[in-house]
């Protein structure tokens, strides 16, 4: 074995466990915070794959981002785990069944055969300069550039989607707002008034001044 | 290729050892009284009403879905920009669509206020 | 001498050599750090038209020491409602990757620890994970301050980190390379080829979400003392604290060392008639790092809101607009100006 083994044996290692933690932990913050150890270990396996670009865009993205958002929606949730945890047993027997399906679905796609395992060697070692990202940029606004611009409108409808579901007025809020503020003229704030100068009242002793 | 990326790794675990070294130094070192005014958490001086994690407003949700869309779309840019002289007008053209349609949905969410912070 | 260690430590060897490398990039990072607090307080002092710590050493030079000694006395407070682990998890968290980072750092002409192809992306994916210390920070003290503010830092940073990484897109248009080293030496040529210029838009937008980014003044609401006590990090006290701090000014150093490097040509020498070489970039450093310190003098505090709408709502849409330009004109004869 070469170094390079040990540590994807050392990665994929702590991938499983940080997978099995994300579905066994019982506080669903650490379950995310497994699933981002769990994306972490996974760019570094990528990384052995030679897909430099790939690896560093799953931690900016998923990590960096995709996870923010999990955290923000776990942390929120307040999930009272007892309750969750009521009648786990009465639905075993039916969850453990669709999940044996579900295996032998995905065992019968993802076989090795079928995935071509066997047929796809091992990724070819790069020269130190060689540019994976530049590689990348080559093909994927030249010749694949339909399922690009696809993406960009799978884009826009998650952003339509996220202000339709999420945005809402509130009407216990003291905003203002900030054009308003700053279209303020003084005589919308002052007013002059002309008023006569009043006598001085003559002096009426110390009661005054204290 | 890889070999670069051998310090890297390295790197990583001399941060987490930096980061971790001064606060076991400080649990050895430093003296160790608690009591429960003193471990009781921060409340402006009352004593804590409830459990402090509580239900937050829905827009740093948006904040965080629109993070995440904006940093795909970074990710899309990178390989762009670095090859930009390569590919041409065709490349070039090629992400102005890609922006322009991006660009009506970033409208459409200042339109809709989702980025007034109220 | 080499060929003896190299002997002594045998297939170890480029290990051992790697942290040896490893370690003359933290000590003097850490270094740095102490004495950037002491500048901090000495600048503002003078500012404001008072002295700064000057009683321990001379001009105040041993502050720094004092300063670590006694938060290493202090008692770390664990609060009674908080997750122990993740509580002291955290301030790693948020310090770790704002070392990592460096690694990829080129000092000088060829000095560099990874000399990686995809070095910049490398640094925006490293501190857009510093984000979850300060999340995890505020979820594990179970403290209401604690809470909103880490709430509010993590909306801030994420999105100011947008309009940091559009400003990216630029230099890496003009420079055709993630490689910092090559960004450099894309600049050569004195004074008015560096990037300052071409890309002026970027550099004040990169300079600026920096500046939000290490939730620095003007941009502190999410720690200002005077409105959420701290922010996040309110329950944190002894070296927990002293970690979370550390993080924050090797944070500022690193964003200036990168603005330095991307728009002020790093190490090049600004004139022809002198050498390049890493002071150039320590003092470009050091200029920057003073504009921090200056920002916080002069500037009040902005509102929440504030900061939202200039990330989103002035930022991204400059940058973009910027952006576009620069593709614009690499089409034409003209190109030559973004080089």
């Amino acid at each position: 074995m070469i170094f390079q083994d040990y540590v994807f044996y050392a990665l994929a290692a702590i991938l499983l466990v940080a997978g099995l933690r994300v579905i066994t932990a019982r506080n669903p913050v650490h379950a995310a915070l497994f699933l981002v150890l769990a994306f972490f270990t996974a760019a570094g396996i990528w990384l052995l794959l030679e897909a430099e670009f790939l690896a560093i865009t799953l931690v900016l993205v998923y990590v960096g981002a995709v996870m923010v958002l999990f955290l923000f929606v776990v942390m929120m949730l307040d999930i009272n785990l007892d309750k969750l945890r009521e009648g786990f047993w009465d639905y075993a027997p039916l969850a453990g069944f669709v999940g044996v399906v579900m295996a032998l679905e995905m065992a019968s796609i993802v076989g090795v055969r079928h995935f071509g395992v066997n047929v796809t060697g091992t990724p070819e070692p790069h020269p130190v300069n060689y540019s994976n990202t530049a590689e990348l940029g080559r093909q994927l606004y030249t010749d694949y550039v339909l399922p690009f611009e696809l993406a960009s409108v799978v884009l826009l409808v998650a952003i339509v989607a996220a202000i339709a579901l999420t945005m809402r007025r509130r009407k216990d809020s003291k905003y203002i707002d900030p054009a308003e503020q700053v279209k303020v003229k003084r005589a919308d704030r002052i007013r002059m008034v002309s008023m006569p100068a009043e006598k001085e009242m003559p002096e009426n002793g110390e009661g005054e001044q204290a | 290729m890889l070999e670069n990326y051998f310090p890297i790794l390295l790197f990583i675990l001399v941060g987490l050892g930096v980061g971790v070294a001064p606060i076991v130094l400080g649990k050895v070192v430093a003296p160790h009284r608690p009591d429960s005014e003193k471990n009781s958490p921060y409340e402006c001086g009352f004593e804590a009403f409830e459990d402090a994690r509580m239900k937050f407003d829905v827009r740093y949700y948006l904040v965080a879905i629109l993070f995440i869309l904006f940093d795909l779309e970074i990710a899309f840019l990178f390989p762009w920009a670095v090859v930009l002289k390569e590919i041409g007008l065709f490349g070039f053209v090629s992400m102005m669509v890609f922006l322009g349609i991006l660009v009506v949905g970033f409208i459409y969410e200042w339109m809709k206020g989702a980025l007034e912070w109220e | 001498m080499m060929d003896t260690l190299q002997q002594l430590f045998g297939p170890l060897w480029p290990v051992v050599w790697t942290l040896a490398k490893i370690v003359a990039i933290v000590a003097p990072i850490m270094g740095a750090v102490a004495y950037l607090t002491l500048a901090e307080r000495k600048v503002i002092g003078y500012m404001q038209v008072r002295i700064g710590p000057n009683r321990v050493g001379y001009y105040g030079l041993l502050q720094p020491v004092a300063d670590g000694l006694k938060l290493l006395f202090k008692e770390i407070i664990l609060p009674t409602a908080a997750n122990k682990f993740l509580f002291l998890l955290a301030p790693v968290l948020v310090l770790a990757p704002a070392l990592a980072a460096w690694a990829v750092v080129p000092f000088d002409f060829d000095m560099v620890l990874a000399n990686v192809d995809a070095g910049l992306l490398y640094i925006l994916a490293m501190t857009s994970v510093g984000v979850y210390g300060v999340i995890i920070a505020g979820w594990a003290s179970n403290s209401k301050y604690a809470f909103l503010g880490s709430l509010r830092s993590a909306a801030q940073i994420v999105s100011y980190e947008i309009a940091m990484g559009f400003a990216l897109v630029g230099v890496l248009m003009a420079a055709n390379s993630l490689n910092l080293g090559k960004i450099v030496m894309a600049q050569q040529g004195g004074f008015w080829e560096w990037y300052w210029l071409p890309l002026f838009p970027l550099f004040v937008v990169y300079f600026i979400a920096a500046v939000a980014e290490t939730n620095r003044a003007p941009f502190d609401v999410a720690e200002g003392e005077s409105e959420i006590v701290a922010g996040f990090h309110v329950e944190y006290s002894g070296m927990a604290f002293a970690v979370f701090f550390l993080a924050e000014y090797a944070n500022m150093i690193l964003v200036a060392t990168l603005a330095a490097l991307m728009f002020l040509g790093g190490w090049l020498s600004p004139v022809p008639f002198l050498p390049d070489g890493f002071p150039w970039l320590a003092i470009k450093v050091a200029g920057l790092l003073f504009l921090f310190l200056w920002f916080r003098a002069t500037f009040p505090r902005y509102r929440y809101d504030q900061i939202m709408r200039l990330g989103w709502k002035v930022f991204i849409p400059v940058t973009l607009v910027w952006i576009v330009v620069i593709g614009a004109f690499m089409q034409t004869p003209l190109g030559y100006l973004f080089h």
